[in-house]
C-alpha cells in the first residue's frame, strides 16, 4: 500500500442535504470518478476555519482523500492510495 | 492502541481551543455525520441488560497523593485481553439513596491508529496493519495474533509477519478522530481527563442526569461508533486505576464495571504490572521477590514498599488494594514532555548521540515553549544495544525552556550516564516538573541577554512554524544531516509516537 500526493483543487459534486456534506463525485484531470463509498470523514478544528477530511473509494477501486476547507469552500484532493 | 509509548510523558495535551466559533460542536458533528460506510450495529455491549447485584456502597480511600495516571512503561506492559464482552457487577447506583460514592469512566480507543488506517482504507480491512516508522506505534488485532505489540522493532514485526502492511502514520488525522471522540466525552462529563488514545472522564455526581452509568457509558460507546466508525472499550469504576483495570479485561469494544465493593477483590489478582505506577523495573524487582500479584503485592507493608520504591511505595501499598484517590482533572499542561528515538543503527559515536541530544532538545525546548511552560528537571535516557536501559534525571537552578540551557544539563547527565561499553540502541529526553513561564530569568547583569536569546527563540519558532522544524539545524545535530532520513518535520524519529 502506498501513497501518492495529489493536492490539487478539484470540482466536487456533493451532497449538503440534512446539513451533512457528502461527496458524490469529483472530476480528476478531465475525467469524472464516482464515489462509491465514503470510508471515513474527520474535521480539523485547529485551522482558523474548519476542514473537511474525507477518505472515499472511486469506482476504479482506488481511495481517495478529499478535503473541504471552510474558510474559502474549495474541496482539494490530498492523496491517493494505491495497492502495491 | 494499547502498549504503544504514545503518551509516552503524557506529552499531547489534546485539549485544544475552539477556535472562531464559526461552526460549533454540534454543527460539526452535524456535517460530517455518521460515518457512511459504518452500519448502526448494536455495540457488543449494546445489548446486554445489567444483572441485578449488590448496592454500590463501599466508600473510596481518603489517602492523599496524587499519580500519574499510567506511565510508559505501564502502557507498554499492558497485556492485550482481547474478550469482549459487558461485565456488570452491580446494579444502577441509587444516587437518591446512601452516600455519594466516585464514579470514573475510563475510555480507552481500541487500537487506535490502526483502527483509523483500516476505516480509511477499507481494502486493509481484516489485514494485520502496523503503523510506525523504525518501530511500532499501533498495529491492528489481526497484527497481534502474530504477537506482533507496540514498541516491537519492525524488523522484528516483519520477521514475525511478513505479510504486514506498513503505514508511517498521520498523526494529524489521529488527533483529529481523538478530539471527535473527547467531546463526546465532555458532553456526559463535568471534567475529562485526555491523553492521546485514551480519557478518564469524572461522573461522579451526575447519576441524576444519566441514571445508569453503564447505560451512559453504552450510549457514549454507540454515539461514538456512529461518529467515528472506531470501536472505544469502557471500564467504570470507583477510581481511575479500577475503572482502567476494569476496561482491560474486556478488550477489545467492551464495557465493564466493577463497584466499589467489589474493588478489592478485583484488584486482588491482577498482575502486578497492570498496577498504576508499576513499570517494568518495579515489576522485575517484584518478580525476583516472587511476588506477581496485587494480592501478593500486599504482603508488603507500606514501609517495605517505600523502602524498596521511594514515596511511590505508599501509593502501590493503597493501590494494590484497590485504592487510588487520583483525581480526574482537565490537564491544561503534561506532566512531562519527551522526546526520544531509536537510532538507525546502534552506535557508539558520541557526536553522534550528542547530535541527537541536541537536535532532541531542540523539538522538546519548541514544544514547552508552545505549551507556555519551562522545565525544571531534565532526564536522559538511555537503551543499550543488549536491551538494558538506564535514566537520570537533574533540575535545573532556575526553570529554563531555551535549547542551550536544557542541551548543557542533558550532556552532562549523558557524560555521566554513558559509561558501559555496548553501542546504543536509542536515546530520549524528558522535561518535567513545570512551571508557567513568565520571563527568562538570568543573572542580575544578563537580563538583557536572557531576554535576547528569548527573543532569538520566538524567532526560530516562528520560521519553524512556517516551515518544518528541520528548516533550522543547530550545532551537534547538524551531524545528522545525510544520516537520517528528513520530512518536513525534521529528522525523522524512530519512536513509538507518531506525533514526536
Amino acid at each position: 500500500m502506498r501513497q501518492e500526493t495529489i493536492d490539487e483543487a478539484v470540482t466536487v459534486r456533493a451532497d449538503f442535504q440534512g446539513g451533512v456534506v457528502t461527496p458524490v463525485a469529483f472530476r480528476l484531470r478531465g475525467r469524472e470518478q464516482r464515489i462509491t463509498r465514503v470510508n471515513a470523514r474527520w474535521v480539523d478544528r485547529v485551522p482558523r476555519h474548519p476542514h473537511w477530511y474525507f477518505s472515499v473509494t472511486v469506482d476504479t477501486g482506488d481511495v481517495y482523500q478529499l478535503q473541504l476547507q471552510a474558510g474559502d469552500m474549495v474541496w482539494w484532493l490530498d492523496t491517493v492510495a494505491l495497492e502495491g | 492502541m494499547d502498549g504503544s509509548g504514545e503518551r509516552a510523558g503524557h506529552g499531547d495535551p489534546v485539549r485544544r481551543n475552539f477556535e472562531d466559533g464559526v461552526v460549533s460542536d454540534a454543527d460539526v458533528a452535524g456535517m460530517l455525520g455518521p460515518v457512511g460506510a459504518t452500519r448502526l450495529e448494536d455495540v457488543r455491549a449494546g445489548g446486554a441488560t445489567p444483572p441485578p447485584a449488590a448496592p454500590d456502597n463501599a466508600a473510596t480511600s481518603t489517602d492523599g497523593g496524587r499519580a500519574r495516571p499510567g506511565c510508559k512503561a505501564e502502557r507498554a506492559a499492558r497485556p492485550e485481553a482481547c474478550s469482549s464482552h459487558v461485565e456488570d457487577r452491580a446494579a444502577p447506583d441509587n444516587a437518591a439513596d446512601g452516600p455519594r460514592s466516585a464514579a470514573v469512566l475510563h475510555v480507552d480507543i481500541d487500537a487506535f491508529f490502526a483502527a483509523i488506517e483500516q476505516q480509511r482504507d477499507p481494502r486493509l480491512q481484516g489485514k494485520p496493519v502496523i503503523v510506525g516508522a523504525g518501530v511500532i506505534a499501533s498495529c491492528s488485532y489481526e497484527a497481534r495474533r502474530f504477537g506482533l505489540r507496540a514498541g516491537m522493532a519492525l524488523s522484528e514485526a516483519k520477521r514475525l509477519c511478513p505479510h504486514a502492511i506498513v503505514i508511517d502514520g498521520h498523526a494529524q488525522v489521529y488527533r483529529c478522530f481523538a478530539e471527535t471522540i473527547f467531546d463526546r466525552c465532555r458532553a456526559i462529563a463535568p471534567a475529562v481527563e485526555t491523553y492521546l488514545d485514551e480519557a478518564y472522564c469524572d461522573l461522579t455526581g451526575t447519576e441524576r442526569l444519566h441514571g445508569d452509568l453503564l447505560d451512559a457509558a453504552r450510549r457514549l460507546k454507540r454515539d461514538i461508533r456512529d461518529l467515528t466508525g472506531l470501536t472505544v472499550t469502557c471500564g467504570l469504576g470507583p477510581n481511575r486505576m479500577i475503572a482502567k483495570l476494569a476496561g482491560k479485561t474486556v478488550k477489545p469494544d467492551g464495557l465493564a464495571r466493577v463497584t466499589a465493593g467489589e474493588a478489592d477483590a478485583f484488584v486482588r489478582d491482577r498482575p502486578v504490572e497492570q498496577i498504576a505506577g508499576i513499570g517494568h523495573a518495579h515489576a522485575r524487582t517484584l518478580r525476583s521477590m516472587n511476588v506477581r500479584t496485587a494480592g501478593e503485592l500486599r504482603a508488603l507493608s507500606a514501609e517495605a514498599l517505600v523502602r524498596l520504591f521511594g514515596a511511590p511505595g505508599r501509593l502501590l501499598y493503597e493501590r494494590c488494594r484497590g485504592r487510588d484517590t487520583a483525581v480526574v482533572h482537565e490537564r491544561e499542561i503534561p506532566v512531562t514532555v519527551s522526546r526520544e528515538t531509536s537510532f538507525h543503527r546502534d552506535t557508539a559515536d558520541r557526536a553522534e548521540i550528542e547530535g541527537m541530544l541536541e537536535y532532541l532538545a531542540g523539538r522538546a525546548c519548541r514544544t514547552v515553549r508552545e505549551l507556555g511552560v519551562s522545565p525544571r528537571t531534565i532526564a536522559v535516557r538511555l537503551r543499550y544495544a543488549d536491551g538494558e536501559w538506564i535514566e537520570r534525571a537533574r533540575s535545573l537552578a532556575q526553570p529554563s525552556h531555551t535549547d542551550p540551557v536544557v542541551l548543557a544539563l542533558a550532556l552532562e547527565l549523558f557524560a555521566a550516564l554513558f559509561t558501559r561499553r555496548v553501542a546504543l540502541h536509542g536515546v530520549g529526553l524528558v522535561l518535567s516538573n513545570f512551571v508557567a513561564t513568565t520571563a527568562e530569568q538570568g543573572a542580575l547583569f544578563d537580563e538583557r541577554e536572557a531576554g535576547r536569546r528569548a527573543a532569538l527563540y520566538r524567532a526560530f519558532d516562528g520560521v519553524r512554524e512556517s516551515f518544518g522544524h528541520g528548516v533550522l539545524v543547530s550545532g551537534r545535530a547538524l551531524r545528522l544531516k545525510g544520516r537520517l532520513e528528513q520530512d518536513e518535520h525534521g529528522f525523522v524519529l524512530r519512536t513509538p509516537s507518531l506525533t514526536k
